[in-house]
């Protein structure tokens, strides 16, 4: 149950591709672009207006919201806007349109979220083959405060970087929330702590981004998604007890306790959606290349305090497919040997360890430990 | 100035005189209610009487009993104020819009200038007078035309918007270039409207933009129709029927940028689109750059249906050209506003003549 497969085999590095999938999975015409990350931030790529358009017939590529796994973004985890950033802060709004229709043509790099939604796009290509009428796909909108005139910017870069985003909503300075709603999100990521809180108070799972320079390379073949437990996964309530009891105090409460399930977390739900796409590769007999994988890593121990973490999972009818219990051991060196493109935790501390180490990973800001960061730091979260 | 005036008129005819004289009368009437702004600076927006308020059941005596039973019962009630009706909220924020341009701009004439067009029979105006009294409103100019066309009147008062339950007069209208749409008695679920800030909601194609793009979408399906997008994206897309109605409200909202008032502008617009962002969003949002229009919000949906987003919205009324989506918004309590105007009109949710799963338009 706690093997840990670091397969090298599976990591393919943006170098080693020749081609560039394309969802219908016919390799691009002669105008097609290879993402060169170095290219990018050395000198300033202008957009191909000779790109061919994305096909979308033959296949579902507008689900519905109600059946796909709607994750929404911000423009700022999804490319990294620092520069246009402090336009605004020191300019003002006007300036800052102003520099965004300058550089129209320019296309942002990616920001942290970047390689998520690329293998999140991989794995819709995966489930269109093996299911084509179906809509439970992932469905990525751009959730946006940007003015509309900032879109032009944001559709060119998307469509340099040759990702489908098709579904926006510029909101031009009023709050986001509101839609993610409309649009039955299954997971909001942002840069904005606020807007995190405010989404998690309504019942959407959120995290929040940051931007980390080192970045280690994620596989291209398979969506992994890390989670914490405690807080993320599970309510706090465990977090509770361990910080106010100590240490023994609660692993004789998770021993007492052990039939009885946690309550659920913030993210519990996505875990639930990705495990349904899951099971729907499993069913069609893919359950060894499955191009979803998630894993449990958790700061609690194994035997004092495992058993109810899994026999709740158990519960709830989720599996993750791996689990690590680190019983106290710093959470970076394990995360850089899985490579997720994501990692969800709730205290900032594991977060900082897991960027330091090049992970990408996303604050959860939920339960007793964020008044603990209050607490220590005012420089922790926005 | 009244005495200026009377010095300078000494000299002039008897006539000159009384004329001077009525308008220092009504300049120095101490009326509550200001005069109503002269109709080539205002934007007019000309509202039916069955829009304004809700006379359902009088209609249906009307069509039961006939027209002299139905002018009896109006009198009998003249004085028992109409219910409010489907533009009511609209012309309520209106209202509002004008009383912060007036504290703003005190002697400006830019201002929304409501105009009651209706069919009715003159003797039912009581009746209306009565009610737009009772609810506070602000409706100076009627024309009640009995019967006939009120396309001729619409352009005397250089309409920007009219607004009516008859299909067949909005259409009329929309042929003569006046933006005009058909509004329906909104469904059961109301939502809470904001008083303090007028919303309106747009579709894009064949509302804001003509509907070139449409005939595309449905003759060859979606991926020619990206590809045309893509190819076309510099291009500037035709004009739709309330492209001028937007630049009008613009036109206002630039007055409050002026005096510094851009994040309590009390008019906001949104543009909801069934178009897909990254493959035929840049050529509508190029579009409204070239035109020097500016719109608050924009929302790609790529084929989800907008009625959940336009319910966050709650604008006080939102057009589209495809009914289907008309119904899709009053199932959720907005208010809806169909333009009957392109290839759309064609095609129908139940009588689709290509595959009735493709409801991704553009």
């Amino acid at each position: 149950m706690f093997r840990m497969s670091w397969d090298p085999v599976q990591f393919i590095t943006w170098k080693d591709m020749s081609v560039i999938a394309s969802p219908n999975g016919d390799s691009r015409g002669p105008d097609k672009k290879e993402f060169d990350p170095q290219s990018l931030s050395t000198k300033p790529v202008l957009v191909s207006s000779q790109r061919r358009a994305r096909k979308v017939e033959g296949g579902i590529f507008f689900p519905k919201p109600e059946n796909a796994v709607t994750i929404a973004l911000s423009s700022r985890v999804l490319f990294r806007t620092e520069t246009e950033q402090k336009v605004f802060e020191q300019r003002g709004v006007e300036e800052y349109i102003q520099y965004q229709v300058e550089h129209e043509n320019e296309p942002f790099t990616p920001g942290p979220a970047f390689s998520f939604v690329k293998a999140l796009e991989e794995v819709n290509t995966r489930l269109r083959e093996l299911y084509p009428e179906s809509e439970e796909l992932f469905d990525i909108v751009l959730v946006t405060y940007n003015h509309a005139t900032v879109g032009v910017r944001l559709i060119n870069t998307i469509n340099h970087h040759n990702l489908f985003i098709e579904r926006f909503c510029m909101t031009g300075g009023s709050s986001p929330i509101g839609y993610l709603k409309a649009w039955q999100t299954n997971l909001y990521l942002s840069a904005d702590a606020e807007k995190v809180r405010e989404a998690l108070a309504e019942g959407i799972a959120a995290a929040t981004m940051f931007m980390s320079d080192k970045l280690t390379e994620v596989s291209e073949k398979q969506l992994r998604v890390a989670f914490d437990g405690d807080a993320v996964l599970f309510s706090d309530e465990s977090e509770r007890i361990f910080k106010s009891h100590g240490l023994d105090g609660f692993f004789q409460h998770e021993r007492d306790n052990e039939d009885i399930l946690l309550d659920r977390g913030p993210l519990k739900d996505f875990l639930a959606s990705l495990g349904k796409l899951q099971k729907k590769f499993y069913a069609k007999g893919h359950r060894l290349d499955c191009p979803i994988r998630t894993y449990l890593v958790t700061a609690r121990s194994a035997a004092s305090s495992g058993i109810r973490a899994l026999k709740t999972l158990r519960a709830w009818g989720l599996e993750t497919d791996e689990a690590l219990f680190l019983a106290g051991a710093p959470k970076g060196p394990m995360l850089e040997k899985i490579r997720p493109h994501i990692y969800f935790d709730d205290q900032m501390f594991h977060v900082e360890g897991a960027a330091e180490m090049g992970t990408v990973a996303a604050h959860v800001p939920y339960g007793i430990a964020q008044k603990h960061q209050q607490q220590k730091s005012s420089n922790s979260g926005k | 100035m009244s005495e200026l005036k009377q010095t300078t008129l000494a000299t002039d005819a008897g006539a000159e005189k009384d004329w001077a004289a009525a308008i220092a009368f009504y300049d120095n009437l101490k009326t509550k209610i200001p005069r109503p702004p002269k109709p080539q600076y205002a934007v007019t927006i000309a509202v039916s009487s069955r829009t304004l308020f809700n006379m359902d059941a009088e209609g249906k005596i009307y069509e039961e009993e006939g027209v002299e039973q139905y002018v009896a019962y109006q009198e009998q009630h003249e004085t028992e104020p109409l219910k409010q009706g489907v533009a009511f909220p609209l012309v309520k924020a209106l209202m509002t819009v004008n009383a912060r341009l007036r504290h703003l701009y005190p002697d400006s004439e830019e201002l929304f200038d409501i105009v009651l067009m209706t069919n009715n029979h003159a003797q039912v105006g009581v009746r209306l007078i009565n009610s737009i009294n009772h609810y506070g409103l602000t409706i100076e100019r009627f024309c009640m035309t009995g019967g006939k066309s009120p396309i001729g009147y619409l352009k005397a008062y250089m309409t920007n918007l009219y607004l009516s339950k008859d299909g067949k007069k909005v259409t009329e209208a929309i042929e003569e270039g006046i933006a005009a749409a058909t509004m329906f008695t909104a469904g059961n679920v109301e939502n809470q409207l904001s008083d303090t800030q007028l919303r309106v909601a747009f579709d894009g194609d064949a509302v804001l933009f003509s509907d070139e793009s449409e005939i595309i979408a449905k003759s060859k399906g979606l991926d020619s129709f990206f590809e045309h997008e893509k190819l076309f994206e510099n291009k500037p897309l035709a004009q739709g029927p309330l492209k001028c109605f937007l630049e009008a409200l613009g036109k206002l909202q630039r007055k409050f940028y002026a005096k510094n008032e851009r994040m309590t502008c009390p008019i906001r617009t949104y543009l909801v689109t069934a178009r897909s962002a990254a493959s035929s969003g840049a050529r509508v949002l190029k579009t409204l750059r070239s035109w020097g229009l500016e719109i608050d919000e924009a929302l790609f949906l790529a084929g989800a249906p907008k009625g959940p987003l336009l319910q966050k919205i709650r604008p006080h009324i939102f057009f589209d050209d495809q009914m289907f989506h008309i119904e899709g918004a009053k199932e959720l309590g907005t208010i809806a506003a169909h333009v009957p105007y392109g290839i759309g009109q064609k095609y129908d949710k139940g009588k689709l003549i290509e595959q009735p799963a493709k409801d991704t338009k553009h």
